[in-house]
């Protein structure tokens, strides 16, 4: 006897934003970080502005934090930073 | 309707169990192949079409359809007459003041606690004594279980992936309990939260692990209530100082103390209200001085107000026990009921 079992999944894709163009150089260029606001992000964001301004020739850092650091970034943060060249936040703790 | 699922051959029981687990569709455990036979018993009896939309998931604005659910509660073990608690317990994680995405997929490794209230609890043979917090009843164990496998599943909350937990807790695999209601004066949690006693109904709360205390020395209701309090103190020292919705579970022994001296869950709440709080300097007692910073003076409350408190009736009938289960991480998501197969405050249609 053959079983007909169901695929219990999501079949249909969610769907994805497309990735922006890539940066060619970060010289001269705004970067914006999206912080969850944890403890461990104010070292580690602050270190990263470092490098990005000394070793990289970013021109301007903006850091904005999430009102809710388990909730995706505020309206806000999103319109804000279509005038950034590049963003950096993901996943992390 | 017929149904829309991807279908399988599969030669036997055996087999299924093998391509559900070689695709990543289990928690561990073995499954009830779900069948189109058995899928369409669970959307038949809840009266609901397979291409129901239940609700999509804000984040990743993933659809989630009442086959699919209903699939997934096959899986889990549910008889047709559980999916309507299944299919409520999901409509009230996807309000949006539950902050589905963030509490399923937060380091801090929170379950789903599913509580259920009214009639619906006998029709199904939920307890709510004996074992509450564990295997308690069929009814309980295959809710909760569908709750998660629907996680796993359809939204894609496997451990590594969507789930980041650090370490998770057994509620991970069922968290589900009824409420004694037969065995208590106090009201149900669905009265106390604004429903109709005749309605029955589903609270869903993203909760850490059980934390258990014991008083049996005592018959005072302040005193027993302390110990509850103090247990709710050590988790904001331990884990986490937010205020956010904690549930009390006061099994018979300890509830018939506080039931005796007139005490209902209003007054305890008011109790624990006061009492389950701590200063931000007492941080520095159990390890975590780098945090206090000059508000070592600065006093927070577990419960922002009385009515956060989850108080439920539930537990077996001997023992001086009792549980505090503590919020995923205070307010960010917050417990909801809803009432199942009814509409309460609701007008007639336009």
């Amino acid at each position: 006897m053959v079983l007909r079992v169901l695929d219990p999944s999501n079949e249909t894709t969610p769907p994805l934003g497309v990735l922006a163009p890539r940066v060619a150089s970060l010289a001269g260029a705004t970067v914006g970080f999206i912080s969850n606001g944890k403890e461990g992000t104010h070292g580690f964001f602050a270190h990263l502005d470092r490098m990005l301004r000394e070793e990289f020739g970013v021109a301007e850092v903006i850091r904005r934090t999430k009102s809710n650091y388990s909730a995706p970034a505020d309206a806000h943060i999103v319109d804000e930073l279509r005038r950034w060249q590049a963003v950096v936040t993901g996943i992390g703790d | 309707m017929p149904l829309a699922a991807k279908t399988y051959p599969v030669p036997d029981i055996a087999a299924a169990q093998e391509l559900y687990h070689a695709n990543g569709w289990t928690d561990g455990l073995p499954i009830v192949p779900p069948t189109e036979h058995a899928v369409a018993a669970c959307l038949n009896w809840a009266m609901t079409p397979p291409d129901q939309l239940l609700g999509i998931e804000p984040v990743r604005a993933v659809p989630i359809t009442a086959e699919k659910l209903a699939i997934n509660a096959v899986m889990a073990g549910c008889l047709p007459m559980h999916f309507p608690v299944v299919v409520t317990a999901v409509t009230a994680m996807l309000q949006p003041e539950f902050l589905l995405h963030g509490a399923t997929s937060s380091t801090g490794g929170c379950a789903v606690l599913i509580v259920l209230n009214g009639p619906i609890r006998r029709e199904l043979g939920a307890a709510g004594t004996f074992n509450a917090l564990g295997n308690a009843d069929r009814a309980t164990a295959v809710i909760g279980r569908a709750i998660r496998l629907a996680l796993i599943n359809i939204l894609e909350v496997r451990p590594g992936g969507i789930d980041r937990s650090t370490l998770g807790h057994p509620g991970k695999f069922s968290y589900c309990i009824a409420e004694d209601e037969e065995d208590t004066t106090w009201n149900p949690l669905h009265v106390q939260r604004g429903l109709p006693p005749e309605v029955s109904a589903v609270t869903v709360l993203a909760a850490g692990a059980p934390r258990q205390i014991m008083n049996e020395w005592t018959t005072d209701p302040e005193e027993i209530l302390e110990t509850f309090a103090a247990e709710m103190r050590a988790n904001m020292r331990h884990y986490s100082i937010w205020a956010g919705n904690y549930a009390l579970i006061i099994p018979k022994q300890l509830r018939e103390h506080l039931q005796a001296a007139g005490w209902s869950k209003t007054d305890i709440a008011t109790f624990i209200h006061v009492r389950a709080r701590v200063r931000r300097g007492e941080w520095a007692e159990v390890g975590k001085r780098a945090v206090v910073r000059d508000q070592a003076d600065t006093e927070y409350a577990a419960l922002e107000s009385p009515d956060r408190l989850l108080i439920v009736a539930a537990g077996g009938p001997a023992g001086g026990f009792g549980a505090v289960i503590p919020p995923w991480l205070g307010n960010k998501s917050i417990a909801v009921t809803l009432p199942i197969g009814a509409c309460v405050d609701c007008g007639p249609p336009a």
